[in-house]
């Protein structure tokens, strides 16, 4: 009979630190859930949408909001998009399923990537060294969203404030994507 | 030594002293000084050793075409050999040495080879040295190496930091000389992205090295001026010390920014970027390179380009010489002349091949005291270490110390080449300009563009860069271009003094002589490819830029040819060199690739695990414990308590995907050999996939959690491989299915537990409202639980071991936590975790294939799993595995093997041959693909294919391992060599 509870550790222990015009830190609170649009269902799947979080279904390479700000929809390809909200329990996929319920179907990310927000005047500086996406503030609005490789690691990057930037990356993988990020700025800095 | 040469200011610093050395000697030069024009003003003329014939070099050029004056910069490790001393900035504590000599360079030994020069022409290694033939790699070549060349490497590990990046722009100006700067200025005033790269670390082009006026000022004030201008400007970025060496597909382009070379240290800063520039228009404005007259003795120190000469003069206040002459075919030599007397030089002597040069007659006033000689040619030269004197062909000789040579510009097209543009001939500028295939989204302007003289150049820069920003919807600004003038560009082409007794060079660097080009085209070579390859011309660190077109004209000379038919050899990436270390970047030692961590890495390492690296994955390979001292111990002890008891090994590694929508299991029978549509909810099936041509694929185990959700497990290896295979399926051969597919692979933390008391230990771990007795949770079957209480996880009844087994999956987050209860729970039936290895061990006692069994060469059948592909239903490869001689009665079969003598190991690798055939192709059987020992047997085991098999149990043949050379006789026997019957898995 189980007596003890599972203890949570995240991917980098949330790593957090500060360099002249860089601020670079773990995100650990966030749930992904990816949804995914059925087959022909793509108008259902727009009213339920609306009716649940009263938001759009982002294009590919944007984002939409609910109507509280809770929860962010990342356009990822062509009918898919990850929900992105604050974490807190364990089944995030139903927080989505209740509300969308059979209009997509949804599969739980949040262990699946790490996240950083790299942040500051500098951090476009830092992430020309490893980004190969065009960033520039008129180019790259804020919200939206792009997948790409960074360091031979796959990489979905989301423009969050006028300079800052959430990474996110595979998990298994984290601390060489962290010590990539931590290299470009050290070199910058 | 001072600095005799220095007669001006030019644009250095000269509040700034900076001591450097040469050959270990301390000389002083000023902020702004390149190692060459520093030298220059020491006197120091002689630099180094051609290449063959070791004939004394000193500097030819002012830039990155330099062919002579390489030398070695910094010590020991830091060392970089074959750097040019015309582009390296001057900084306190440079330390440069020669190159290439035997004994002190003013009298290096290895000079005998210019005495043997006879012998030594184009492509003499082709003709001698042909025997004894076990010569040529033991003798021959070693002392041919060892006796020419450039600089050594260090043969130390490059100590410094390198990084690359990415760049983006609407507007790529490629060269900041007047016409790269008007271009840039243009784009930027109408709001476009502007990146201007330049190679120079100071930018300006020629303006730097002229005396223009540009709106009544200086031509480097213009410069200063709007380079200040650039780069307060938002939207341009101003990247000096920077060379753009290739033009690659799309509009991208290389570039290399040399960071901290002008520093005595990098502080552990990046030495060197290598940039990749994404450029929706780009503009080169590379300007020209001059070249020199072929004539006898041509190489002597001293002896210069006209426009380096008014270089180092204009901009560094250097002069090349005491007594200084001018040998010229075009204007421009004329203008090198007036620029030196104007600042007091002694000029001595203006040589000019036309005799009716107009630019003379204005001239000529400007030159008292200087011997003028039209229509004549300079036909040989003396001096040994430093020109002495020049003897023309009219038969006078003028003792000098510099002969400043113009043998007119060449428009460098090398960008506008980069895939396959072909340049074309323009007679009257006498140089190749770029052709009308230029690389897409491309324009050229300015002297690289053929519009040699200033004012055009700029007007030509800003029209083309106005028409750029116009065309990507940016509205030009209106400004108007500076006053300046077109100066005057005659030129008659001369290409080398016919009545030249000496050698007359082409090549500097590769010691090409007008000779050796007439000797290739004897021989036969009459294409410039074939030219360049028999005479090394053009070949090395500058790349005949300043050799190209003159040996171009001495073979069409040849061919009887025009040079546009001659035409020129391709131009390649990159312009100038890139060292090794900046393309390596940061990609070096441990950080050559990423690496993934398993859930339990961490802990694993606590344990003292032994990792190996699964493609990027790190995996416990083995757990030692104290007191074992060998890998067999600890791996021999983990199988065995496994099969004893329980045991746990971390399975994250393997591909998970999660397909759902309502066609999923449709979808899985098409993808899998084996149907899945009738594949119970909560059930777990395993499947074998073929490939498009009937070869097995790969195999792993997929559950059914719902109605239209499935979880997919693959093999590590091919975790990507079939994710893309079944998106390539989904997407492009299937687009009409409901189905959707996600990599959870990071998701779960995946365990196996394995042993009889798998479901004990378990038990203490599952919530209690799960049960997962045999008969509610039987084998193959599958669940969504929670652990621990209330923690989600994943049940899977699944064994890979053989024995009764799980895997228990967790979101990843809690994957330590699990591993670390897990262990706690298992105290009690001495649980163990175990590594790659006994995971193995155990998959080969039990006849499971993998990898070496899965090797992209076997089919289904094969495997003995033929009976797998169902032939009701069609998936991916069914019909192509039904092909014949995939089905051959005396086809393959996986069995086991055994060593006849049982101390004996077994070797994977090894082939199969009867017993009394020999060990040759024609009797090859098939081969040993996985081998262990077994520590339940107490032997070695194998598995392995081999013809017919199947029927051939008990048999004797000889397993013959090609590689040691080694034959063993082995038994075939069923590679089922624990539990066959299955009852383990099952209890």
């Amino acid at each position: 009979m189980a007596k003890s509870t599972l203890h949570a550790t995240s991917a980098l222990n949330g790593f957090h630190q500060t360099w002249d015009g860089v601020e670079l830190s773990e995100v650990t609170n966030k749930a992904l859930v990816s949804i995914a649009v059925p087959l022909k269902g793509e108008a259902q799947f727009q009213t339920a949408m609306k009716k649940a979080f009263e938001a759009d279904v982002p294009e590919t390479g944007a984002s939409s909001f609910s109507k509280d700000k809770s929860k962010q929809f990342l356009g990822l390809q062509k009918d898919q998009l990850f929900a992105v909200f604050d974490r807190e329990d364990d089944y995030p996929t139903s927080v989505i399923s209740e509300a969308l319920s059979d209009k997509g179907y949804y599969t739980d990310q949040s262990d699946s990537w790490v996240v950083l927000r790299l942040q500051g005047i500098k951090c476009r500086k830092a992430l020309e060294r490893i980004c190969p996406l065009n960033l520039h503030q008129d180019v790259f609005a804020i919200n939206e969203v792009a997948r790409t490789t960074m360091e031979h690691l796959a990489a979905i990057i989301v423009r969050d404030d006028k300079d800052s930037f959430i990474l996110m990356s595979p998990r298994s993988s984290a601390h060489s994507f962290l010590h990539a990020i931590e290299t470009s700025v050290k070199n910058i800095s | 030594m001072s600095q005799i040469n220095r007669i001006g200011k030019g644009l250095i610093n000269t509040d700034r002293n900076i001591r450097f050395s040469f050959n270990g000697k301390e000389f002083k030069g000023y902020e702004g000084d390149t190692l060459a024009s520093a030298l220059l003003a020491n006197d120091q003329k002689l630099i180094g050793r051609s290449f063959k014939y070791h004939r004394p070099r000193g500097i030819l050029t002012a830039g990155s075409e330099e062919p002579n004056a390489l030398v070695t910069l910094r010590k020991g490790a830091h060392a970089e050999p074959n750097t040019r001393a015309t582009t390296v900035e001057l900084f306190s504590g440079l330390e440069a040495s020669s190159q290439n000599h035997r004994g002190s360079l003013k009298y290096d030994l290895m000079a005998i080879n210019d005495l043997m020069s006879p012998f030594l022409s184009a492509g003499f290694y082709y003709k001698t040295f042909m025997w004894p033939k076990a010569f040529w790699e033991k003798l021959y070549e070693p002392i041919i190496r060892a006796s020419a060349g450039l600089g050594k490497l260090s043969m130390e590990a490059d100590p410094d930091v390198y990084d690359k990046g990415f760049l983006h722009c609407d507007l790529l100006v490629i060269g900041a000389g007047s016409a790269g700067l008007t271009a840039a200025l243009t784009a930027a005033r109408s709001g476009a992205q502007v990146i201007l790269a330049d190679e120079d670390f100071m930018l300006g082009g020629r303006l730097n090295s002229e005396t223009y006026e540009l709106d009544g000022t200086h031509g480097s004030e213009w410069a200063k001026a709007t380079i200040a201008e650039l780069t307060a400007m938002d939207n341009v970025r101003v990247m000096s010390r920077t060379t753009v060496y290739g033009a690659y597909d799309h509009g991208v382009f290389g570039a290399l920014e040399r960071c901290t070379d002008h520093l005595a240290s990098s502080d552990g800063k990046p030495r060197q970027i290598l940039w990749r520039i994404y450029s929706k228009r780009s503009i080169l404005t590379a300007g020209s390179t001059e070249r020199p007259i072929a004539f006898g003795n041509n190489d002597r120190p001293g002896i210069m380009l006209a426009g380096a000469v008014r270089t180092y003069a204009n901009r560094y206040g250097v002069t090349a010489g005491q007594k200084i002459s001018v040998f010229t075919n075009n204007d421009d030599g004329w203008r090198t002349a007036h620029d030196l007397i104007s600042m007091g030089a002694n000029v001595v002597a203006m040589i000019d091949s036309r005799s009716n040069a107009a630019i003379a007659k204005e001239m000529i006033n400007k030159l008292t005291g200087t011997n003028v000689i039209l229509g004549g040619q300079v036909c040989d030269t003396s001096g040994r270490h430093t020109l002495k004197s020049i003897k023309t062909t009219n038969g006078q000789t003028i003792e000098t110390n510099c002969l400043a040579v113009s043998g007119g510009w060449s428009p460098n097209v090398h960008l506008t080449c980069h895939q396959r543009g072909r340049p074309t001939w323009r007679e009257d500028i006498a140089g190749f300009v770029p052709g009308s295939d230029l690389p897409p989204g491309m324009s050229v302007a300015g002297s690289a563009n053929g519009t040699m003289t200033l004012h055009a150049g700029m007007a030509e820069a800003h029209s083309v860069a106005k028409n750029l920003v116009k065309d990507m919807g940016f509205k030009p600004s209106a400004h108007k271009l500076p006053k300046a003038e077109d100066e005057p560009r005659e030129i008659a082409a001369f290409w080398h003094v016919r009545d030249s007794k000496g050698r007359a060079w082409l090549d500097f660097q590769n010691d090409v002589t007008v000779k050796d080009v007439k000797l290739s085209h004897q021989e036969g070579f009459r294409s410039v490819e074939h030219l360049k390859r028999y005479t090394t011309l053009g070949m090395a660190t500058d790349q005949g830029k300043t050799a190209n077109v003159p040996a171009l004209s001495v073979m069409a000379e040849c061919t009887g040819k025009s040079i546009e038919d001659t035409g020129t050899t391709i131009f390649r990436p990159p312009y100038t060199p890139v060292p090794i270390g900046a393309l390596a970047g940061r990609a070096r030692g441990q950080d050559f690739r990423p690496v993934r961590h398993t859930p339990s890495h961490k802990w694993a390492e606590e344990q003292g695990a032994v990792f190996v690296e699964t493609g990027m994955w790190l995996r416990a390979q083995w757990f030692p414990r104290e007191g074992e001292t060998h890998w067999r111990e600890s791996v021999d002890r983990e199988v065995l308590q496994t099969r004893k008891s329980v045991g746990i090994c971390d399975v994250t590694t393997l591909g998970k995907i999660d397909v759902q929508g309502s066609d999923a299991a449709a979808f899985l029978n098409k993808v899998y050999g084996n149907g899945f549509a009738l594949l119970a909810v909560g059930k777990t099936r395993y499947g074998i996939m073929l490939r498009e041509d009937g070869i097995a694929m790969d195999d792993g185990t997929t559950a059914r959690m719902s109605e239209n959700h499935f979880v997919m497990t693959t093999t590590t290896a091919n975790a990507v491989a079939v994710f893309r295979h079944m998106e390539f399926c989904r997407q492009c051969l299937w687009p009409n299915m409901d189905v959707n597919l996600i990599s959870a692979t990071e998701q779960w933390a995946q365990y196996a537990v394995a042993g009889p008391n798998s479901r004990a230990l378990l038990q203490k771990i599952v919530d209690p409202e799960f049960d997962i007795s045999n008969e509610a949770f039987p084998f193959m079957g599958c669940g969504e639980i929670t652990v621990c209480g209330g923690t989600p996880a994943r049940l899977f009844r699944i064994s890979f071991s053989g024995e009764l087994a799980y895997e228990i999956a967790v979101p990843t987050r809690y994957g330590d936590g699990l591993i670390r209860e897990m262990m706690k729970a298992g105290e009690e039936f001495d649980v163990t975790p175990y590594g790659t290895e006994a995971l193995g061990v155990m998959r080969i006692e039990k006849g499971h294939a993998a990898g070496n069994e899965l090797s992209g060469q076997t089919t289904a059948r094969d495997l003995g799993l033929g009976r797998m592909i169902s032939k009701k239903k069609d998936c991916i490869g069914n019909i192509m595995s039904e092909r014949e001689l995939l089905n051959l009665d005396d086809g393959l079969a996986l069995v086991g093997f055994v060593p006849v003598d049982k101390s004996k190991s077994l070797k994977a690798g090894a082939h199969f041959i009867t017993k009394g055939d020999q060990a040759t192709l024609t009797n090859d059987q098939g081969w040993m693909t996985s081998v262990c020992y077994s520590p339940n047997l107490e032997h070695s085991i194998g598995l392995g294919f081999i013809k017919q098999g199947s029927e051939r149990m008990g048999e004797i043949v000889i397993a013959s391992d090609q590689l040691t050379g080694q034959t063993q006789d082995v038994e075939i026997v069923s590679p089922h060599f624990i539990d066959p019957e299955g009852e383990r898995l099952r209890g």
